[in-house]
């Protein structure tokens, strides 16, 4: 029987479960119950020095009102959705809309808000989740679960499976804020690698007006570049979202399928020596330079900044319900929805 | 049939025998093979840069080196779109006017290199510059970088600039390179403005007997392969963004051949890395004999030395020496040997194919046998598993050339 809490928290409520993880390596990995979360991933750095690599609140009750998805998991759906509708086998359907008139990672009250019923098994955490038909206006019961594992190499794996009674869209992700050099300065010198040749050109609002090519624009990270100095180019997507807030089409998987597990992209920080790499079956790749963290209170004694920590979230195609490519994104009775990204940290 | 795209003719201005700027231009054509833009491209055959006649030439667009106030100068009133690239500098006011400008970040060039020696223990810290000059305005930013620095953390500014290289003075600048050196507090690190620089520091050491890294953390800044072959000891390196300001110089240029207006901006770029080799890898105070022995050690591992060398090197007999290892690191004198010489081969093993009797003679094993049994004992595995893991561990999706017209 799946445990289900899908309370925002009260005083009476009991307080949200922390598990962690070791590895012989000594790195430390942080989950919460509230929105599955990947709270703290403590990592050496190339002078032994551990440093926390992810951003995060200072305590564990502000995870209740996560106001940008910090180190959740996001669903039942990850991205955006063009005015929160879409045609399900005929039906228009009208999601919840929470951002600039779309919807965005599930809604004011989406997974990463809710309270996930956690087990720790000697390896891994074990996260599960039930979601009604009906929340956030999504058809169909989703019960779902999410599997973190922490590997002696550095891997964290992230392993979701979720199954439904009704035809209902499915998107999850993960939304970390790393920042390699553990908060001592901004991300824009961190080198990035996006195994992609095509990224998502999207309007004012985030949604996609289609494919483009990266060649000859800022989105070109087929060979390393520093983040900071990418976003001093001069490039109307880039002024647009603020920096960098755009789905990258991972090399063969533009027809929206995903495939097996593979690398898809790298972060390096050449100051500390940490490196992301980031390994996943999923067709969508969207990078989020931190445009909106200004202010944000965590953990650091002063309130993040805009660039202060960097998202990496592999999922299916932003507004994709909305595209030729819909159909591979809804998930039907009798279907078990599998996605596997792993996160991993290692010395340069 | 799409219509053809204009050919642009872009003039690059750089001299390009250094590996900056050979660096700069991979950028521009990485750039070009990823886009629809054409260009053709003028360079001198020596890669070098003429500055008269310029004004005259009948082009579309211009990107230079301007860190030698003679380009700046003479391209001031440019007729075409100019795009500059060079060093950053500590005053605002030493930007060239309106020109859109892309700079290699000079201060974290140099910070990054700091942070790396104080990391490593180090606690004092020298810079060994180069003779002021037009065309090395990069040299002195980077000693007011350095300058600026160690006031923050509180260090002795310590700055050398020494001689300019010629024949005439080279045992000049290499006394006075290593009577500086022996001025110096020690253990210090010091941070070279180029490795071109530091391997001639380097040398300086070897000449004086100064061990390298205990007594002097050497690091240098362009991640240079030829000076890095020429040096005994591998030489630890800043790596500048040079491809990186490549691209971003042409991303400009194409702009503002497509009638984008760019006057002043400046786009700084970070050091995409640091190569850690042995020069800087600094552990904190051993005994002297053991600095001295491990000295010998890393330079002549791989031409087959023997503990009584390394004995005979430092001055005292073998069994001695044997005891101060023991003592100080725990293992032996021969089992250090191996270690440099296991060293020598992975990294020969990282860069690619490669005969395994061929790399077990250059570092100093006496058979590939051998060195299969060293592997097998301290790596966990054979030369060439090593070899195949690290070929997959290396990782650089190619570049799609789309769009190249034909």
């Amino acid at each position: 029987m799946i445990a289900t809490s899908s309370d925002a928290g009260g005083a009476s409520l009991p307080e949200d479960q922390l598990f962690t993880l070791r590895n012989a390596d000594g790195m430390r990995v942080t989950i919460s119950e509230r929105g599955a979360a990947l709270v703290s991933w403590w990592a050496p750095d190339r002078y032994g020095r551990q440093s926390d690599v992810v951003l995060g609140y200072a305590s564990p009750a502000s995870y209740r009102d996560n106001q940008v998805y910090m180190g959740a998991v996001v669903g039942r759906w990850a991205n955006r959705i063009a005015h929160g509708r879409f045609v399900l086998d005929g039906a228009a359907v009208q999601v919840a809309v929470n951002d600039r008139g779309n919807h965005l990672h599930g809604g004011p009250q989406g997974f990463h808000a809710l309270r996930w019923d956690g087990e720790a098994q000697p390896q891994e955490v074990l996260l599960r989740l039930r979601s009604p038909a009906g929340e956030a206006g999504f058809p169909g019961n989703v019960q779902i679960q999410v599997r973190y594992r922490l590997g002696d190499d550095g891997a964290l794996s992230i392993d979701y499976e979720a199954v439904t009674d009704a035809p209902t869209p499915l998107n999850l992700t993960a939304h970390p804020y790393f920042n390699l050099n553990g908060g001592s300065a901004d991300i824009g010198d961190h080198m990035l690698q996006v195994d992609a040749d095509y990224y998502l050109a999207t309007d004012a609002t985030g949604i996609p007006l289609g494919m483009a090519p990266v060649g000859g624009t800022p989105f070109d990270f087929r060979r390393p570049a520093a983040i900071g100095a990418r976003l001093c180019w001069p490039d109307e997507q880039l002024r647009l979202a603020g920096g960098f807030d755009h789905c990258y089409a991972i090399r063969g998987r533009a027809d929206g399928q995903g495939g097996a597990l593979r690398e898809v992209a790298r972060v390096v920080d050449p100051g500390s020596g940490r490196c992301l790499q980031v390994s996943t079956t999923e067709a969508g790749l969207q990078f989020y330079s931190g445009n909106y963290l200004d202010g944000v209170r965590g953990r650091a004694a002063r309130p993040y900044a805009r660039y202060d920590g960097f998202c990496l979230e592999a999922g299916a195609f932003p507004d994709q319900l909305n595209s030729e490519l819909a159909a591979t994104a809804i998930l039907r009775p009798g279907q078990v929805y599998r996605q596997s990204t792993v996160y991993r940290i290692s010395l340069q | 049939m799409p219509a053809l795209k204009k050919t642009h003719r872009v003039a690059l201005l750089f001299n390009a025998n250094k590996i900056f700027d050979r660096d700069v231009i991979t950028g521009i054509a990485d750039y070009l093979a990823s886009t629809r833009s054409s260009w053709d491209l003028f360079l001198e055959e020596d890669f070098r840069l003429r500055l008269p006649g310029i004004e005259n030439w009948q082009g579309d667009g211009i990107i230079a080196d301007f860190d030698d106030p003679a380009v700046a100068a003479a391209l001031a009133h440019s007729r075409v779109p100019v795009v500059a690239v060079g060093g950053s500098y500590a005053n605002e006011a030493d930007y060239p006017a309106g020109v859109p400008y892309v700079a290699t970040d000079n201060f974290k060039l140099i910070k990054l290199a700091y942070d790396h020696l104080i990391e490593a223990g180090l606690r004092h810290f020298a810079l060994f510059s180069l003779p002021q000059a037009e065309g090395n305005r990069w040299g002195q930013e980077r000693e007011r970088a350095f300058e600026a620095l160690m006031r923050r953390e509180r260090f002795e500014v310590e700055i050398f600039r020494g001689l300019a290289t010629s024949a005439q003075s080279w045992d000049e600048a290499v006394q006075q390179q290593i009577a500086w050196l022996n001025s110096l507090p020690k253990p210090v690190g010091i941070i070279a403005v180029t490795d071109a620089r530091a391997r001639q520091l380097l040398q300086a050491c070897m000449l004086a007997g100064i061990a390298v890294p205990e007594q002097v953390a050497l690091i240098g800044i362009d991640n240079d392969p030829m000076a890095r072959m020429l040096t005994r000891i591998p030489l630890s390196s800043v790596i500048q963004g040079a491809q990186e300001m490549g691209r971003t110089a042409a991303h400009l240029l194409d702009q503002m051949l497509h009638g984008v207006r760019l006057s002043g901006s400046c786009i700084l770029v970070p050091p995409s890395g640091i190569n850690v080799m042995a020069s800087s890898k600094h552990e904190s105070t051993k005994h002297p004999y053991v600095m001295r022995a491990r000295h010998f050690i890393r330079q002549y591992a791989c031409q087959g030395i023997r503990t009584d060398q390394v004995a005979g090197y430092v001055g005292i007999s073998r069994s001695s020496l044997e005891a101060y290892f023991r003592r100080e690191l725990g293992y032996s004198v021969h089992d250090e040997i191996l270690r440099f010489r296991l060293e020598a081969a992975t990294a020969i093993l990282a860069r690619g194919d490669c005969n395994l009797a061929d790399v077990a003679l250059k570092c100093g094993f006496t058979s590939s046998q051998y060195m299969h049994l060293v592997f097998k004992r301290e790596l966990g595995c054979t030369p060439r598993t090593y070899q195949r893991d690290a070929a997959q561990e290396r990782y650089t999706p190619p570049v799609p050339f789309e769009g190249i017209p034909l």
